[in-house]
């Protein structure tokens, strides 16, 4: 069988280029743009994310890890009960204010108070058994290294949270959040410097492991069940850090930014391909006219526009696809938050081939020109 | 449903066709009534513009008439719908246009398969009939060639067998050796009056090139969108004799 659509592609690429250029940077802005504010986003949930617990237990209703409130330390026990629970453990969050060895000024910390026994559940992904000995000593405190300048502070500096004093014992990464900075102490430190709570060695959340992880959901909608909307309520880990980025997400109207600036790729990219579609169907008018003259009818000859735009939106997606990668491999190395996520990546690729499609279809209307009278005159 | 006699491959009764420029109204075929008897080489002649290509147009169901009846193998075009009228091309005719309109990215058997895969035919019967119609035109040998590397008489030649690979009942042929020199236009023109013969094909040529002239069985001369005379080429009259049939 003769691929018209495929070989006029390869024979005529430099006619499609522009086209499949217009695809690929839309596609790559729409990739990147959602892979760095999921990631910025993302940090919201670098609590769960960065954590091996399975189960988050919190106030009812919490709608973001930063916006918990203390519970009452026998949820734990709640936990407990449940035979899957393999490991539980409190987690105190806080808001404090950092006060610097160097002119910073106040600076809004988030102090996350951990059990930070080398199995400790807390960080367990981010922080290292080393930096996790070290917090076990009073008043030790991580941060992350990219936030030694906002904090004035350095390895072996002193500063002080609500007036208390601390020692930065060391530094870690993947630790920045949004909104403010994190503080890693241990449950200790991190209960001795919460000095405006009325409780302040109740811990902000609950978490735990379970023997099956993929069970959390289930034992989540189990505990929740067991207690009967009393005041804790729980999440599986996957759901509590999506809440958390949704929450940022739509709360800052970043969201509604992204969706606006998406639309305006996609137009600005449909726009582009296919008036080069367009432009590619003209030049072969005679020949489609041509097709046309001898019967192929315009149904089938529309087929093979709208196959040529496929390919154009498949092409541009793989380029888009391999640069994609370069750069995000690049920004992680430069510590910019962005996040490689599949169901991003689908979702992309879905409206970069919708786009195409649709200049397909613009294209379509050009077709009506191949009237094979014309090549009579 | 015809009202055809049985000699005729096309028949027109009335044609008539205006176009519209700006205001002005231009009668284009004035009423033309004619039969295309089957298995000839017809040759449509007259100066620019005297609606030849329009009345080609027409009886090849291209485009329609503003009035008057078309009949092409007994069936009455006027009565057919869009996607019927391209059914029937595609089941009946062949086409040879002037600027050849080969697909570049094609090769040369692939120009003459393309159509055929939209006949519904199977595959080795489309790479058969390619072949064949390619043998036909002394094309074999440059199967694997694309337009830009072929000559404007090979162009034509595989546009040839790109119309009659398809087999067609109708063949029809816009000014096929105008952009041609003295040579390949001559070989074009053997092609069709061979195909006519050959095959049985009913071949209309549109032309103003008076060499096509003594190759035709029947020679229409058209002016001002009238029919002015209708002449049967003989044998003896080719070279160089010629009688007028009225």
């Amino acid at each position: 069988m003769v691929a018209l659509a495929r070989r006029t592609l390869r024979y005529e690429w430099r006619r499609f280029l522009p086209a499949m250029v217009a695809v690929s940077l839309a596609s790559l802005l729409l990739l990147l743009q959602g892979s760095l504010v999921l990631g910025i986003f993302g940090s919201a949930s670098v609590y769960v994310t960065g954590s091996t617990a399975d189960i988050w237990m919190g106030y009812p209703g919490t709608q973001s890890v930063d916006q918990g409130r203390s519970i009452d330390p026998d949820a734990a026990t709640l936990i407990e009960m449940e035979p899957e629970a393999m490991r539980v453990e409190p987690f105190i969050w806080f808001d404090g204010d950092w006060r610097g060895p160097t002119r910073t000024g106040g600076v809004s910390v988030f102090v996350s108070g951990i059990d930070a026994r080398p199995d400790g559940l807390m960080f367990s992904k981010v922080l290292s058994p080393a930096l996790r000995a070290k917090l076990q000593t009073p008043d030790a405190v991580v941060v992350d290294r990219a936030e030694l300048g906002k904090l004035g502070a350095s390895v072996g500096s002193s500063a002080y949270i609500d007036g208390e004093r601390v020692h930065v014992v060391g530094i870690g990464s993947g630790l920045r959040a949004l909104g403010g900075v994190n503080v890693l102490a241990s449950l200790d430190t991190a209960q001795r410097l919460n000095v405006d709570s009325d409780h302040p060695g109740w811990p902000t959340y609950v978490v735990a492991q379970l023997r099956h992880p993929e069970q959390a959901k289930a034992v989540a909608a189990r505990l929740n069940q067991r207690q009967g909307g009393g005041p804790h309520q729980a999440w599986s880990a996957t759901a509590f850090a999506r809440r958390s980025t949704l929450f940022w997400l739509f709360d800052t109207g970043a969201g509604a930014g992204v969706l606006f600036l998406a639309g305006v790729v996609f137009l600005v990219g449909a726009a582009i391909t296919s008036q080069t579609l367009v432009a590619a169907v003209f030049g072969s008018i005679r020949e489609y006219a041509t097709l046309n003259a001898l019967g192929v009818g315009l149904g089938a000859l529309r087929w093979v526009v709208l196959e040529q735009a496929f390919w154009v939106g498949a092409a541009g997606l793989v380029v888009a696809a391999i640069s994609g990668l370069v750069v995000i491999s690049i920004a992680r190395l430069r510590d910019i938050p962005v996040v490689f996520d599949a169901s991003l990546w689908v979702a992309c690729s879905v409206a970069v081939m919708a786009l195409a499609m649709l200049s397909g279809l613009v294209a379509l209307r050009s077709l009506q020109r191949a009237d094979p009278a014309e090549l009579l005159r | 449903m015809t009202g055809q006699s049985d000699m005729s491959a096309l028949e027109a009764h009335g044609v008539a066709k205006a176009f519209l420029s700006g205001r002005i109204r231009t009668m284009v075929l004035d009423a033309i009534t004619l039969r295309i008897n089957s298995g000839e080489l017809t040759l449509i002649a007259g100066p620019s513009g005297c609606g030849k290509s329009t009345l080609l147009s027409i009886l090849s169901g291209l485009q329609r008439p503003d009035s008057g009846r078309v009949f092409a193998l007994g069936q009455e075009l006027g009565t057919l719908d869009l996607s019927a009228l391209e059914g029937f091309r595609l089941r009946h005719t062949g086409f040879v246009f002037q600027g050849f309109d080969l697909f570049p990215a094609l090769q040369v058997s692939e120009q003459v398969e393309l159509p055929l895969q939209y006949m519904g035919l199977s595959k080795s019967e489309v790479r058969a009939r390619a072949n064949d119609a390619l043998d036909e035109v002394g094309m074999s040998s440059r199967r694997h060639l694309r337009p830009i590397e072929l000559s404007g008489g090979e162009k034509q030649r595989v546009a040839i067998a790109r119309a009659l690979a398809k087999r067609p009942d109708l063949l029809f042929a816009d000014e096929p050796t105008s952009s041609l020199d003295a040579a390949n236009g001559q070989v074009v023109i053997d092609m069709l009056h061979d195909i006519a013969h050959r095959h049985g094909t009913t071949v209309l040529c549109v032309s103003h090139d008076p060499r096509l002239i003594e190759h035709a069985d029947r020679v229409l001369q058209m002016e001002d969108g009238r029919i002015l005379d209708d002449e049967r080429i003989t044998q003896t009259k080719r070279n160089p004799e010629r009688s007028s049939v009225p």
